[in-house]
């Protein structure tokens, strides 16, 4: 009997999104939706799991399990998720803000621990959800409510972090290329381990017009196409030093050994355990002898 | 990459058989209508009646289309099971996402419709120059010629439609929905 197919609709719930008409959330919700159709894990056997901003809303459009959780926690609460049912399809999902400021700090641990999880932040640029203030990746100079003579900070690299801290897929879509975005989101799930998708997700109400999906179109370079080998991780750093100025798409680097994930060491530590571990009839012993 | 390959990647047109090409047809048809569909709700939630209601017409058109298609295919193929998938095809005659804005007028709309039936007439261009199958070729022929008698359709709505009188986006303070 043949395994049942999925196609994209079947991942797609009734809510309907709220995001701003022409916001690039609904580019990638969508090139998810076809990424799981081609994966073809059942709904009930993933999990999306969020903070809060305006990307932190997926959850809540896939038939799958969701957690929205609360700001910046989206990474931790889905270590535990995945620990937890280690056979679940652990998507984590939001914004710069989310994932880079309040939540700056667990990213380097999330990657370190190399669970098998998909990390897709949906980068604008800006606090979208609470009207346009300064993001961690906000380029310098940019005028909004809280930089009204323009940021006079540097923004953060999500993609050299991400590099730096020893993340073994790290890439880089827009839903202006949406074969490409699709494929990529694929590709990371489908990585075994810790894998990183900056998607460059405009902001249509409070970002820039030379940062919309019409401009992408424009200056997106693939990686591929400059023949880039994404198993060479110093010419991924090399690379990545260009965001912000060049919009590169594409694998920046894929750990061409992939180390077992934190799950897989954490069932062979219980396996050696177990082994060692006194009949249950036996536990008290242990006290007993004193 | 060519357009035609983003919007179509993994099909090799060369030996695409007719089934497959009304197949295909007809999904073509359905992510149109379906992406209408969604635009139209997006605007009515930000209350832009004009475009959502231009949209939720063009929803009645391509699904119009799409059955015509299908009853074409049911005669000719009839329960014959369909290989090519959704999944397959990427906004060909589907507004792209980043054409609407919550604040689009009607004319707006309608101009969002006009580049989406241009978009696809020069997919069915690009396609063709690859076609071998005579059959196919003539299907696609005629959804090439069809897709010129929409835009003149769109053509002749927008003349109706009096000039945008409106303030410039610069002026008017747009927020998003409550959330």
């Amino acid at each position: 009997m043949n395994a049942p197919v999925f196609q994209a609709k079947d991942y797609k719930s009734e809510l309907k999104p709220i995001w701003c008409p022409g916001c690039g959330d609904f580019g990638v919700l969508q090139g998810l939706y076809r990424a799981l159709s081609s994966i073809g894990r059942p709904p009930h056997e993933v999990a999306f799991i969020s903070g809060i901003g305006c990307s932190s809303r997926i959850p809540g459009y896939t038939t799958a399990y969701g957690f929205n959780t609360v700001h910046g926690r989206s990474l931790p609460i889905a270590q535990g998720v995945k620990l937890a049912n280690p056979e679940l399809l652990v998507v984590v999902a939001g914004g710069d803000g989310d994932g880079f400021s309040i939540g700056g700090g667990h990213v380097p641990h999330a990657v370190r621990r190399n669970m098998d999880l998909t990390y897709l932040v949906m980068d604008n640029q800006v606090y979208g959800l609470t009207k346009g203030q300064l993001s961690p990746t906000s380029p310098r100079g940019l005028e909004t409510v809280t930089s009204p003579f323009g940021s006079l900070e540097e923004p953060i690299n999500p993609l050299l972090y991400m590099l730096a801290y020893g993340a073994g897929f790290v890439a880089q879509a827009t839903p202006a290329d949406m074969p490409g975005m699709t494929a990529l989101i694929e590709e990371a799930i489908r990585y075994p381990g810790f894998a990183f998708v900056n998607i460059q997700s405009p902001c249509v109400t409070f970002g820039e017009d030379d940062q919309q999906l019409k401009a992408h179109k424009a200056k997106q370079k693939s990686l591929a196409s400059l023949g880039h080998d994404p198993s060479n991780q110093l010419a991924a750093l090399d690379l990545a030093r260009a965001y912000g100025t060049e919009l590169y798409t594409g694998v920046f680097y894929r750990n061409p050994s992939p180390p077992p994930t934190y799950e897989s060491l954490v069932k062979l530590r219980q396996t050696e355990q177990a082994k060692k571990a006194r009949p249950r009839n036996q536990i008290l012993d242990a006290y007993l002898q004193k | 990459m060519t357009n035609r390959q983003q919007q179509t990647p993994g099909i090799d047109f060369a030996v695409l058989t007719l089934k497959d090409a009304l197949d295909l047809a007809v999904l073509i048809e359905e992510e149109a209508r379906d992406r209408y569909e969604e635009l139209a709700a997006q605007l009515v939630l930000h209350r832009t009646p004009g475009a959502a209601a231009f949209f939720a017409k063009m929803v009645r058109i391509e699904e119009l289309h799409r059955k015509q298609l299908l009853e074409e295919r049911a005669k000719a193929f009839g329960e014959q099971p369909v290989a090519v998938r959704r999944e397959m095809i990427f906004d060909v005659e589907a507004p792209d996402y980043d054409e609407v804005r919550s604040d689009m007028t009607t004319r707006e709309a309608l101009e969002t419709a006009l580049r989406s039936e241009e978009k696809a007439h020069r997919f069915f261009v690009s396609v063709l120059s690859h076609v071998q199958n005579p059959e196919v070729r003539k299907l696609f022929e005629e959804l090439r010629d069809e897709e010129v008698e929409h835009q003149d359709l769109v053509k002749k709505e927008l003349a109706k439609l009096p000039d945008d009188d409106r303030f410039a986006r610069v002026d008017v303070g747009d927020g998003p929905a409550p959330q």
